[in-house]
C-alpha cells in the first residue's frame, strides 16, 4: 500500500515537473534578438531566474554626434547613472510569462526621454512581438511591433 | 524503495539542469555579431515612427487655465440682410477674458503599422467689463452678447500613416460647436464646424520630419482652405530644434533636457462663434469670426514622471473679431478677398493685450 502511495505521489510530482519545464519553456519563446519598429536598436532578449529581460545590443547611431564618444544613457532621472553605456542596457526588466502568447509585469525603458513605462508582451506569431507600453492603464499607451532577428554567421577569415 | 528514490533523485536534477540551460546570467557578448543580421520573417518591413528625437511630449490629456488682460472692443454699427442699421456703434473696455481649457487624446489604434488617436477638447471664454454704462444708443447687440460665456466644445481625430520607413501620411480632422451656447442649453449640432489637414511627409533622419499639405481651417476665425508645411527638426546636441506646423504655429525649442525645455514662437487660434443664446438674435444668423496671433514663449517641464507643466505668456494680435450672416445657412468663403469680397455684417477692431496661460498635462510614452 505504502509502495502505491510513492508511486502515485512520485508520478504527481512528475507531472507537475513536466508542466513547470513546459511552461517555462512556451515561455522560452521569447528568447532571441528583436528589432523595434524604428529600426534604431537590436534588442536580445535573455532569461534570468524565472524572468525576461532584454538588452541593447545595437544601436544604429552609436556614437554622440556632437561628442564622437559612445552613447551613454544620459537622460536617466539618476544622474549617478549618466554615464552607463547604452550598448548593453537593460531596457526591459521583469518580464513574466504569464501562459498563451503573453509576458507581463515588465518595464520598458525608453533612452531617449528618460522614462520607465509599464509594458505588456504579446506575441502575436512567432516572429512578431507586441510591446505595449503604458502609463497605469494600457489604455494610455502605445504600442510597438518587433520583428525577430537572426545572426548571420560569420565568414571564416583565412589564415 | 531505493531505486524510486534514484531515479525521484535524478529527475530533480534533469529539471535542474533544463532551468539551468535556459538561463541566462549576462555573459558578455560580442556586440560585432549583432551588426549583420536578417529579419526571420522576409516579408518584414520597417516603417517610420510618428516622432523624431528631442520633440516635445505629446499630450494625452491637458486642464488648463488662460487669461488675457485688459483690451478695448469697438464695434461698427450691425447692419441686418437689408442693410439696415439694427444696433449702433459701441465700445467696450474688457478687463479680462479668461477661461478654463481641458482636453484629451487617447490612442485608440497605436501600432507600428497605424497611430490613430481620438480626442476630445473643451474651452471656454468668459468676458469682464460688460458692466459699464450704456451709451446714448444703447449696448450693441454683439458686443451684448459678450455676457455670456463663449464656448469650444468638439471631437478630433489624427491618424498617422507611414508609408515605409522614410515617408508617412498624416491626417487631422475636427468638428467643434462654437458658441454663446450654456452647457444647460448646448447648441444643435447642425452647428458643427468641420476643420481637417491631410499631409505627405518624409522623415530623412532620425531627427528630421517634414510635410507639405492642405487644410480647411478656422484659424483666422473663418473658413479657408489653406496650404499647410510641416518641419520637425533637433539639432546633433539634442539642444536645439523647431516644432512647425505652418501657418498654425511655429516655435524654436530649447531643450535644456529631456524634461525641461523652452519655446519661443507663434500661434495662430481662431474659432467662428456662433451667436446662438438671445433668441432676438437668432434669426440674424450672426458668427463672430474671431482670429489671433499669439506670439509667445513656453516652459514646458516635467513635474514628476510622466505629470508636465506648460506655462506660457505673450502678447495677443486681434487678426479678426467681425460678425458675419450666413447666407441662406451657408458661410462665405472669402479666402482673404480672392473669392469674395462680401461685406460683414458688423466689423470690431480689437486692442492687444499680453496673456498667460498655464496647463497640466499627462504625457504621452
Amino acid at each position: 500500500m505504502k509502495k502505491i502511495s510513492l508511486i502515485a505521489l512520485f508520478s504527481v510530482l512528475l507531472l507537475s515537473m513536466t508542466a513547470f519545464v513546459s511552461q517555462n519553456t512556451d515561455g522560452d519563446r521569447l528568447l532571441g534578438v528583436w528589432e523595434p519598429s524604428n529600426g534604431r536598436a537590436r534588442v536580445k532578449v535573455e532569461k534570468i531566474g524565472d524572468k525576461y529581460f532584454g538588452r541593447i545590443v545595437w544601436l544604429k547611431e552609436p556614437v554622440e554626434p556632437a561628442t564622437g564618444e559612445n552613447k551613454t544613457d544620459k537622460n536617466n532621472p539618476d544622474a549617478s547613472l549618466r554615464n552607463v553605456p547604452l550598448k548593453g542596457y537593460r531596457n526591459l526588466k521583469d518580464f513574466v510569462y504569464k501562459g498563451g502568447d503573453i509576458w507581463d509585469e515588465g518595464t520598458i525603458y525608453d533612452p531617449l526621454n528618460g522614462n520607465t513605462y509599464s509594458c505588456t508582451i504579446k506575441m502575436t506569431d512567432k516572429n512578431t512581438l507586441d510591446i505595449r507600453g503604458y502609463i497605469g492603464v494600457s489604455a494610455l499607451g502605445r504600442t510597438d511591433i518587433w520583428k525577430r532577428l537572426e545572426i548571420k554567421p560569420k565568414k571564416a577569415t583565412k589564415k | 524503495m531505493r531505486k524510486l528514490h534514484l531515479i525521484f533523485g535524478l529527475t530533480v536534477l534533469a529539471a535542474g539542469q533544463l532551468r539551468s540551460q535556459s538561463d541566462s546570467t549576462g555573459t558578455e557578448d560580442d556586440f560585432s555579431m549583432y551588426n549583420d543580421v536578417d529579419f526571420v520573417d522576409e516579408g518584414a518591413k520597417r516603417y517610420c515612427s510618428p516622432k523624431i528625437e528631442g520633440l516635445s511630449p505629446a499630450q494625452l490629456i491637458y486642464i488648463g487655465y488662460d487669461v488675457q488682460g485688459p483690451y478695448s472692443m469697438k464695434a461698427d454699427p450691425l447692419t441686418n440682410r437689408d442693410g439696415n442699421q439694427i444696433s449702433g456703434a459701441d465700445e467696450m473696455e474688457m478687463a479680462a477674458t479668461h477661461g478654463l481649457r481641458l482636453g484629451c487624446n487617447i490612442p485608440v489604434i497605436s501600432t507600428t503599422s497605424l497611430v490613430w488617436q481620438m480626442g476630445f477638447n473643451y474651452w471656454q471664454t468668459n468676458f469682464e467689463g460688460m458692466e459699464q454704462a450704456l451709451p446714448v444708443g444703447g449696448r450693441n447687440k454683439v458686443i451684448d452678447q459678450h455676457r455670456n460665456a463663449f464656448r469650444t466644445m468638439g471631437l478630433n481625430t489624427t491618424v498617422f500613416k507611414p508609408l515605409n520607413d522614410k515617408q508617412f501620411l498624416l491626417f487631422q480632422g475636427s468638428s467643434d460647436l462654437n458658441g454663446d451656447y450654456t452647457l444647460s442649453n448646448i447648441m444643435p449640432l447642425r452647428y458643427l464646424k468641420y476643420s481637417g489637414a491631410v499631409i505627405w511627409g518624409k522623415r530623412p533622419t532620425e531627427k528630421k520630419q517634414w510635410g507639405v499639405g492642405l487644410a480647411r481651417t478656422y484659424r483666422v476665425g473663418e473658413l479657408n482652405y489653406i496650404p499647410v508645411f510641416m518641419y520637425n527638426w533637433t539639432d546633433a546636441a539634442n539642444k536645439w530644434g523647431t516644432e512647425i506646423l505652418f501657418p498654425a504655429r511655429a516655435a524654436v525649442r530649447r531643450t535644456i533636457n529631456p524634461r525641461n525645455m523652452v519655446f519661443a514662437g507663434f500661434e495662430l487660434q481662431g474659432q467662428s462663434y456662433r451667436l446662438y443664446k438671445d433668441e432676438t438674435l437668432r434669426p440674424e444668423d450672426l458668427e463672430i469670426r474671431r482670429g489671433e496671433i499669439r506670439l509667445r514663449m513656453e516652459y514646458q517641464f516635467s513635474v514628476k514622471d510622466f505629470l508636465w507643466v506648460s506655462a506660457q505668456a505673450g502678447y495677443r494680435i486681434n487678426y479678426r473679431y467681425h460678425s458675419d450672416r450666413l447666407d441662406g445657412g451657408k458661410e462665405t468663403l472669402r479666402a482673404f478677398g480672392l473669392v469674395s469680397d462680401a461685406p460683414y455684417a458688423m466689423e470690431s477692431t480689437l486692442t492687444n493685450p499680453f496673456y498667460v496661460s498655464i496647463s497640466v498635462n499627462l504625457v504621452s510614452p
